[in-house]
């Protein structure tokens, strides 16, 4: 049983319960707004009531007096105004209250993303994290924005138009009102099809793009091997096929709203065929077969507009789903209810005390590593890839529980520590070293604002950073970004280094850049690190032996175990596996002399 | 030019667009005949009425609304169409033009600027065509067939009085509606700095959770989730107080409607089906207004990306093939004669007095550290850049006069970074080619040691490699693009640009040892690497410093040398990295 999955199932039966609760905080501003909802729909139906009354009273009685008509032009204008003002406060309020749903939502989501497990990080997939905490979030939004207003704007228009239709005559309401049904038939008959084109359109273009941004990357290529033409044909098939979807698209576009307004215009000929009976019957007055006329237009944008917004509740419901999904996911590994207090003075010295750990019984990553690390040592980790030298740092970090034994620190047991508190003791440098989009004051802190730009400058200093910080065209400001290669990977360690003398942990555990640094850089970093080690118990994972080679104990691993232990001359003396090591990383070169 | 590319396009298919303005037209032509049905039904109604005159009427409604639709959709269908099959062009002439630059030109034009013209500019056009054109046929045939109804069928003082306030309509469309644009766009911009902020706190989970730096984290986010708040409330404002404006125009104009129209109904100045039908061409104007100013917002961003796509196709290409070339010579020897290179754009040549001799089928290796000109010298090679003339030549035949389709044709190139097209590996290998046998892929595979890990692959050759198949490694893609370059089997000289720097030492021996093969078929292979590794079996090395040739001699003078060689030698010798990866 996957302890990242979901704890019940029943918050993914009722997706919207979870999110409901977002919007309780709100319910008098929901009342409000269903009132402001009311009031409009109430001056937009009377409005054309007005006009009717104009007719009849006024126009078509014998002794016909100007005032009144006035009175009722200075009616309508405030119907139109106090209709405008209800129906403008209401759709900001709306949006208001989703945006600041959604807002919360997202704060939520993403704060509780980051408590989960390392685990469920290497098991899920980031992107759709990603995509649930913008994509979703805001389709979640929709459905108070978009679904919920239709449902009630809507929903209102066509219940107060066919009350005033029916109030005026109810037999004639009646029979204008069989167009309802009519109307999202034919609403709901196209929805499909036009769905269906839009998203075929959709991904046309996206592998038309795909396509280009390649080919504008790759151009080189085509051009080297001269295949201009085969390249054209292959962006002329995709181009034509982007088209002909596009114009199927418009297609389906122009049939279904082009249908629309045939079926408004007829179910007006409707009205004038039936209400033109009625008037001749002397079953109602002319003013109300006027009404009518203006009414019956009503019922057609308010109808299309829900069955539109079906498909918003559609992927409202979905987009709820994988958020709750994500929300209900506890994380694997939790603090002791009861932290153990750390003492101030902590000495950072580690004990792996048998420790084991897998990922599935059948396969140990490490068997039984029993490891006496005094404060202040330098300890050097080697061994061929799949030793188990990263899940060692795993493990220091507590990303992962052990599977066996305990690891101690200062004698204590890192579970029964508050994660935090583990943290601020032991430090992590990756092998990658990770630039976020900001300056290099603010990659070297970490945002912290209660680091100073002084504590950041001497940290760089220390770790000599400093140097090439100063060169760059804005020395600490400059902007750094993730994917940018503005850093080399020598100098993207020497910021890790700097962000450790910050962080200025008791127990530094570096995993080794693998990737290339140039000789000089090398020896930068591995003066760098030897400052950074001092006063702390330092554990490096090592490529590149000669980083250890100074090492006060050389630990070498193999299949998860502990194999060699000592110095590099005595490593080297016994002719074990480490001397093969040294001696093979040398290899390619010495067939060569 | 552009600007030409409509005009042609629009005098090309001028028959469509006749059709396209008699239907639009004739079917707001029509359209104006509903009010005025109305109008004279209901005055039948009140006079006398029979059921035969209401049949009349209605049936009449039902014809017109017919008629109008038909109309309309067919030439909003047209001309929407046509400006898709106008946007397909203009895409295709953009990417064929592209084709024809060098690779200096996509140095200066990062990709995403380049894209974002496809996805921008070129829809804007199509947009201008399409809806617009549509939009102001539309607009023009209401506007002036109601206004001709409303004055002629009823009067021009209620006519002038009631469009008055109408007016303000395009007013209030072309003031805000680039306002309301720019927001829009701000809102996408808030949240995709939001999203860009969560996908690296995603990426960077490691960091952030062994710095135990949640709590910084969630707070940077919520500042861009307020932000991204407070740009979605302006632009609700924004967009409320415009759909505010419209219908308060409306209103008022409809007020005094009421009032004035009423007047005269009351003392029959006109007829009240006249005033009943007034109203409604009132309620058909607002549109037609409406229109007037999306047109005007829709041609001022169109004629901005028109004149966008116009500087990306005036880009000329910076090399002319000659009009007269010279054949290429067979089983050519490579001479650079005293050459000097500046890049056009640079203060300091890359390259100075390169003298070196290459004959033919020997296999050369050229070292250098980073930015020494060894990418250059390749460049030049394959003539996307020129030399000066009289500096390179292939068998006393200058680069210069020789077209670079015929260049090309005997060259073949391992690019540094492995370059592949997101296709399936088979393509990929058989790109240089218009038909590849199976044999020769597997073949071809076999060379740069790939072929073992294609079989591996859940489709063997037909494996997509790239975002949506399998993902490569460095080194396989290395190979498998050195697979590409040697299935050309017609090239003479076969030019590896640090194209072994991402395998392993025991894959790189295997493919040094197939390279001999080539050597055997007697070709020239031109070697670019900075681990010395790789050039173990050459015949001869050039190293490259700082655009200077300094040394030159087989592998094992060089070691005796003192110099760049040797040090490099002696480090890589030491189990280290080398420099200038």
């Amino acid at each position: 049983m996957d302890p990242d999955t979901p704890a019940g199932a029943r918050s993914a039966r009722h997706p919207l319960r979870g999110l409901i609760r977002y919007a309780t905080p709100y319910r008098w501003r929901w009342l409000a707004i269903v009132g402001l909802v009311i009031v409009y729909n109430l001056t937009q139906v009377i409005q054309p009531d007005l006009v009717k009354i104009a007719i009849d009273r006024y126009l078509l009685v014998p002794h016909a007096r100007l005032a009144p008509l006035i009175e009722i032009g200075v009616g309508y204008l405030a119907m139109t105004g106090i209709g405008l003002i209800a129906n403008m406060t209401q759709t900001r309020w709306v949006a208001a209250t989703g945006q600041a749903i959604v807002r919360q939502l997202r704060i939520d989501l993403f704060r509780h993303i980051e408590s989960l497990s390392l685990h469920y990080f290497e098991t899920h997939d980031t992107g759709r994290l990603l995509t649930n905490i913008s994509s979703d979030t805001t389709r979640i939004s929709q459905f108070f924005t978009q679904f919920l207003l239709s449902l009630i704007r809507d929903g209102l228009t066509i219940v107060l138009v066919l009350g005033a239709m029916l109030w005026l005559n109810w037999r004639l309401g009646l029979l204008a009102a069989t167009v309802i049904p009519v109307i999202a038939a034919l609403s709901l008959w196209f929805r499909p099809p036009l769905y269906r084109a839009y998203h075929l359109t959709r991904s046309r273009l996206s592998r038309l793009i795909a396509f280009v941004a390649e080919n504008l990357t790759g151009m080189r290529i085509t051009q080297i091997f001269h295949q201009e033409a085969k390249q054209l044909a292959a962006f002329d098939e995709l181009n034509r096929a982007y088209q002909a979807a596009s114009i199927a698209e418009f297609r389906w576009d122009v049939l279904f709203n082009r249908t629309f307004d045939l079926l408004g215009n007829l179910a007006v000929a409707f009205v004038a065929w039936i209400g033109g009976a009625a008037v001749l019957h002397r079953e109602i007055p002319l003013g109300v077969l006027y009404a009518f006329i203006s009414y019956i237009q009503q019922f057609f944008s308010p109808i299309n507009s829900l069955t539109q917004n079906w498909n918003t509740l559609q992927s409202s419901l979905i987009s709820a789903e994988r958020v709750s999904e994500v929300l209900a996911t506890e994380p694997t590994l939790k603090d002791p209810p009861e932290p153990v207090a750390l003492p101030a003075d902590i000495q950072g010295h580690v004990v792996f005390d048998h420790v084991s750990f897998s990922y599935r019984p059948d396969r140990p990553v490490l068997d039984d590593i029993v490891l006496d690390i005094p404060p202040g040592a330098f300890i050097g980790i080697a061994g061929e890839t799949g030793a188990g030298k990263s899940t060692l740092i795993s493990l220091m970090a507590r990303f992962y529980d052990v599977t066996g034994g305990r690891i101690l620190i200062d004698g204590i047991d890192i579970r029964t520590m508050a994660q935090r508190d583990l943290r601020r003791i032991v430090a992590v440098v990756q092998q990658e070293v990770y630039l976020y989009s900001g300056t290099i004051l603010d990659n070297i802190r970490l945002f912290r604002a209660d680091v100073s730009r002084e504590r950041v400058v001497e940290a760089a200093r220390l770790t000599g950073a400093d140097d090439f910080i100063r060169r760059l065209p804005d020395g600490y400001d400059t902007w750094l970004t993730p994917r940018g290669a503005n850093l080399s990977t020598g100098q993207r360690q020497l910021l890790a280094f700097a962000r450790t003398i910050i962080l200025d942990p008791k127990i530094l555990v570096l995993d080794e850049a693998t990737a290339h640094i140039d000789a000089i850089s090398e020896a930068a970093v591995q003066e760098a690190l030897m400052k950074v080690a001092q006063n702390r118990t330092t554990i490096v994972i090592a490529h590149r032996l000669s980083t250890i080679r100074e090492a006060d104990l050389i630990v070498v691993l193999d299949k998860g175990r502990i194999v060699e232990k000592g110095t590099h001359a005595e490593l080297v003396r016994r002719g074990g596996v480490y001397a093969e090591m040294v001696q093979k990383s040398q290899l390619p070169l010495t067939s060569y002399a | 030019m552009a600007r030409r590319l409509v005009w042609d396009f629009v005098r090309e298919h001028g028959w469509l667009y006749l059709v396209v303005i008699v239907t639009i037209g004739l079917s707001r032509l029509i359209q104006v005949q509903i009010p005025n049905l109305i109008g004279a039904f209901i005055n039948q109604l009140e006079h006398h009425g029979t059921m035969a005159s209401v049949r009349f009427y209605a049936g009449r409604l039902a014809v017109v609304s017919v008629g109008f639709v038909v109309l309309f959709g067919v030439g909003q269908y047209l001309v929407n169409r046509l400006a898709r099959v106008f946007e397909g062009d203009l895409r295709r002439r953009l990417f064929e033009h592209w084709e024809t630059l060098e690779p200096h030109y996509f140095h200066r034009h990062t990709v995403g600027d380049l894209l974002s013209h496809v996805l921008n500019d070129i829809p804007q056009v199509r947009q201008a065509m399409g809806g617009g054109m549509s939009q102001i046929l539309q607009a023009v045939f209401l506007f002036a067939a109601t206004l001709y109804m409303a004055v002629r069928h009823v009067n021009l003082v209620l006519t002038i009085i009631a469009v008055v306030p109408l007016l303000g309509i395009p007013l209030v469309v072309t003031n805000m509606g680039p306002k309301m644009r720019g927001q829009s766009r701000r809102v996408q911009e808030s949240l995709s700095e939001m999203s860009d902020l969560a996908e690296e706190s995603l990426a960077s989970i490691r960091l952030i959770k062994s710095t135990a730096n949640e709590e910084i984290e969630g707070e940077r986010f919520r500042a861009r989730v307020d932000a991204a708040y407070e740009e979605a409330m302006q632009q609700v404002r924004l967009n409320t107080l415009f759909q505010s404006l419209i219908p308060l125009l409306t209103g008022i104009s409809f007020a005094l409607t009421l009032s004035y129209g009423g007047d005269l109904a009351l003392t029959h100045r006109i007829s009240l089906g006249a005033f009943v039908a007034f109203t409604v061409y009132l309620s058909m104007l607002v549109r037609p207004l409406m229109q007037f100013g999306n047109v005007i917002n829709i041609m001022q961003n169109s004629s901005a990306s028109l004149i966008r796509i116009e500087t990306l196709l005036k880009a000329k290409p910076a090399i002319q093939d000659p009009e007269n070339p010279r054949p290429m010579p067979r089983r050519p020897t490579i001479e650079f004669r005293h050459l000097t290179y500046r890049y056009p754009d640079a203060q300091e040549p890359v390259l100075y007095d390169i003298n070196l001799t290459i004959p033919f089928g020997t296999t050369i290796g050229i070292v250098g550290r980073t930015g020494s000109g060894k990418s250059t010298l390749v460049s030049l090679l394959l003539r996307e850049i020129d030399p000066p003339p009289g500096t390179l030549f292939f068998d006393g035949v200058d680069i210069r006069d020789i077209h670079r389709r015929d260049l090309r044709a005997r060259i073949s190139y391992v690019p540094q970074d492995g370059f592949l097209f997101s296709s399936s590996v088979g393509y990929n290998i058989g790109f240089p080619r218009e038909r590849v046998e199976p044999e020769e892929l597997v073949q071809a595979a076999r060379q740069a040691q790939i072929l073992s890990t294609i079989e591996e692959f859940p489709d063997q050759f037909e494996t997509v490699v790239g975002e949506r198949g399998v993902n490569l490694s460095g080194g396989q893609r290395q190979r498998v693009a050195m697979a590409r370059a040697l299935i050309k089997t017609k090239a003479e000289i076969v030019i590896f640009d640090d194209s072994l720097s991402a395998v392993d030492s025991r894959t790189e021996t295997a493919i040094l040892q197939s390279l001999g093969d080539l050597k055997r078929q007697g070709r020239t292979v031109i070697i670019i690497s900075h681990r010395l590794s790789s050039l173990r079996h050459a015949d001869w090395v050039a190293v490259l410093e700082k655009g200077r040739l300094t040394q030159s001699g087989t592998p094992k003078d060089l070691i005796r040398q003192p110099g760049l060689y040797r040090h490099l030698y002696q480090m890589q010798a030491e189990g280290r990295a080398p420099d200038g990866s």
